[in-house]
């Protein structure tokens, strides 16, 4: 197998006394897709939330590209314009237009001319979908078609990997799977990618390799179907029931 | 059978449908009450014109048998008024009766409010007519030619026009400072690092802590006394020390709304922002500060009323003749006249600068609750 793009060392978080992330091991590789599931509060969302250093670890080192980001003399800032996050709020900027979201980072951390911006937003837009929509405020699109501009707005920016949390939590049932089509898009066109997720729909078809975590730790890890079909775990048990 | 329910435009509610359910007896309650009111200001302002309301003295009147305010005196004392008031509250009296004997015969609610405004504005023109009797009964001429000389006004106009432009001068420029450095200390003070955030904090504290008044005056006695700051002496030091004292002030105040408008942010945005690449100063500069800006613009404004008003303050400093604010002009026309009629003139150039911002900020308050769209699009 290949070099590991990501790397978590034995990482342990703590929330004042709360013990989010215990002792958690984990690499990916190219072109993976891999699903997080567990039940609320279990810590997916801090796992996700390290890989690119929005949460850094009390304890534990995180690798990307074989650079290490817990180092203090890592730039952050570079490692993370080649990690593409999306949230399950959305979190566009709601004072600049489509093309204005996906255009500022390109202009203010790639530093790319307003022009060649543009080209590379209309381009992103133009792949999920929405082209029509460039010149639009952020309010006046419907939340599935906010997923997927904050989807484009990672995407311009040419990352190796990207990290979704949750990205259909906050949508209304028609629209989840709109965006859920743009991910399964991606996911064959080989982008490396880590999914916080309920849809076990999309958990099973599109993903590579299932983990699930509970109360801090990595329980079960496998091929989605296999997990699905034959959890060795009773709490994984129990969960994919209560879920499926 | 089909039910269908096509959409229809909701029933008229305006100020004719208002008009078609009156019935006679609420018209006229309605009419009378506000004939009360017209009556008593019309009135009031016809009598008082017919007999004046100032004169010129002669430079050789006898101390004590002339005053400015002789005519508008006699208007106020004069019988005509007199008469007038009690037509007033009767006139007041028949519209309330009126509304109260009706008041359970009314057929629509239309008509109920129409009766209860009439009653209720009658009324308030007899309670005006009454303190008008009072006020007759009391020291009028006294009080007429201390307060109500309007020649005075007339007078020293210039000289208020030029305190307005003092005032306006030393809150747009204390203003305008201030709200920039404002801007910073806000940043500092949310800093994760103590040492950043506690200057900023007790800064902050220090200059909300403390009144206007105190730093104003130990700021002119400690920097223009004791410094000898070139900047701060000389005939122009008073001046840029309130510009300076005022500014540091509303930097205190500007601050605080700043933070609030930061962190009335989602955490999202910043961490939207982050996750792209941009650095904490890039992602404040593009992202957080733009959108916290159209969120404080109200809470900044009304700042900025409360600052026009403390530029009052500054007459501890001794401002120079032509540099006086509008309260300082006022001072000083009532210390070399001894007519407080000044402090009108005072009081009218503050409300005439801060009553259209008040409507601003009531204005700018409604267009944002509306949503952030509509301010940026
Ligand atoms: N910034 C924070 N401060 C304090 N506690 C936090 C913080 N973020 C998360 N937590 C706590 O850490 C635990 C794990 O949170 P996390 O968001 O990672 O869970 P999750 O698995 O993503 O859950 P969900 O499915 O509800 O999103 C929870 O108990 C949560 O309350
Ligand atoms: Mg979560």
């Amino acid at each position: 197998m290949s070099e590991a793009i990501v790397r978590l060392e034995s990482i342990n978080k703590w929330f004042g006394k709360l013990h989010v992330l215990r002792n958690v091991n984990l690499e990916i590789f190219p072109r993976e897709v891999l699903v997080l599931i567990g039940p609320s509060g279990s810590g997916k969302s801090t796992l996700l939330r390290t890989i690119n250093m929005l949460e850094e670890p009390t304890e534990g080192r995180v690798f990307f590209e074989g650079q290490e980001l817990t180092d203090i003399h890592t730039n952050l800032n570079a490692a993370r314009t080649r990690m593409g996050m999306v949230f399950q709020s959305f979190n566009l900027f709601p004072h600049r237009t489509v093309t204005g979201n996906i255009t500022l980072a390109l202009e203010k951390v790639l530093g790319l001319k307003g022009e060649e911006a543009q080209q590379r937003a209309l381009e992103q837009l133009k792949h999920v979908g929405l082209a029509d929509k460039a010149g639009a405020w952020p309010s006046q699109l419907s939340g599935g078609q906010q997923q997927r501009v904050a989807i484009a707005r990672a995407l311009a920016m040419h990352p190796v990997v990207m990290l979704f949390d949750e990205v259909t939590s906050a949508l209304d049932p028609e629209l989840v799977n709109e965006v859920l089509l743009v991910m399964q898009r991606l996911a064959a066109e080989g982008m490396t990618m880590v999914v916080v997720t309920h849809e076990m729909g999309f958990a099973r078809e599109v993903g590579t390799r299932l983990i699930f975590m509970d109360q801090g730790v990595i329980l079960e890890e496998g091929p989605p179907r296999e997990v699905f079909a034959n959890p060795r775990q009773e709490r994984t048990k129990s969960f994919l029931s209560q879920i499926l | 059978m089909t039910i269908t329910a096509a959409p229809q435009a909701p029933p008229e509610r305006g100020i004719r449908y208002f008009a078609a359910q009156q019935t006679p007896w609420s018209w006229v309650t309605l009419g009378i009450g506000i004939l009360a009111l017209v009556v008593l200001f019309a009135g009031t302002v016809a009598i008082l014109n017919a007999y004046g309301w100032t004169q010129v003295c002669p430079p050789d009147a006898p101390q004590g048998t002339c005053a400015p305010t002789d005519p508008l005196t006699e208007g106020l004392l004069s019988p005509e008024l007199g008469a007038l008031a009690w037509a007033v509250i009767g006139i007041g009296a028949v519209a309330g009766l009126l509304a109260l004997l009706r008041a359970r015969i009314v057929p629509n609610k239309q008509a109920k409010e129409a009766a209860i405004a009439g009653a209720v504005i009658g009324i308030q023109a007899a309670v005006l007519a009454g303190v008008l009797l009072w006020f007759r009964s009391a020291g009028v001429e006294l009080f007429a030619r201390n307060f109500l000389n309007i020649r005075l006004l007339g007078d020293f106009f210039p000289r208020f026009v030029n305190g307005a432009k003092n005032t306006l001068i030393l809150s747009f420029l204390g203003g305008g400072l201030g709200m920039i450095l404002g801007l910073f200390l806000a940043l500092f003070s949310m800093s994760k690092r103590p040492v950043v955030r506690a200057p900023a904090r007790i800064y902050i504290n220090f200059f909300r802590g403390t009144p206007l008044i105190w730093q104003l005056s130990f700021a002119g006695l400690g920097v223009v006394t004791a410094m000898k700051l070139d900047f701060f002496s000389g005939i122009d030091g008073p001046y840029r020390v309130a510009v300076a004292v005022l500014a540091l002030n509303l930097a205190a105040y500007s601050a605080e709304v700043y933070r609030a408008g930061i962190q009335s942010l989602e955490r999202g945005q910043m961490e939207a922002a982050r996750s792209l690449g941009l650095s904490y100063l890039q992602a404040m500069r593009f992202v957080v500060v733009p959108q916290a800006i159209r969120r404080v613009i109200p809470p900044l404004t009304n700042e900025f009323v409360i600052l026009i008003k403390d530029t009052s303050l500054v007459v501890v400093l001794g401002l120079a003749f032509s540099q006086k604010e509008l309260l300082g002009v006022g001072r000083e026309i009532y210390s070399s006249t001894f007519n407080a009629t000044a402090w009108l003139g005072s009081a009218a150039g503050y409300l005439i600068i801060t009553l259209p911002m008040i409507r601003l900020v009531t204005y700018l308050e409604r267009k944002l609750r509306s949503g952030l769209t509509s301010v940026v699009g």
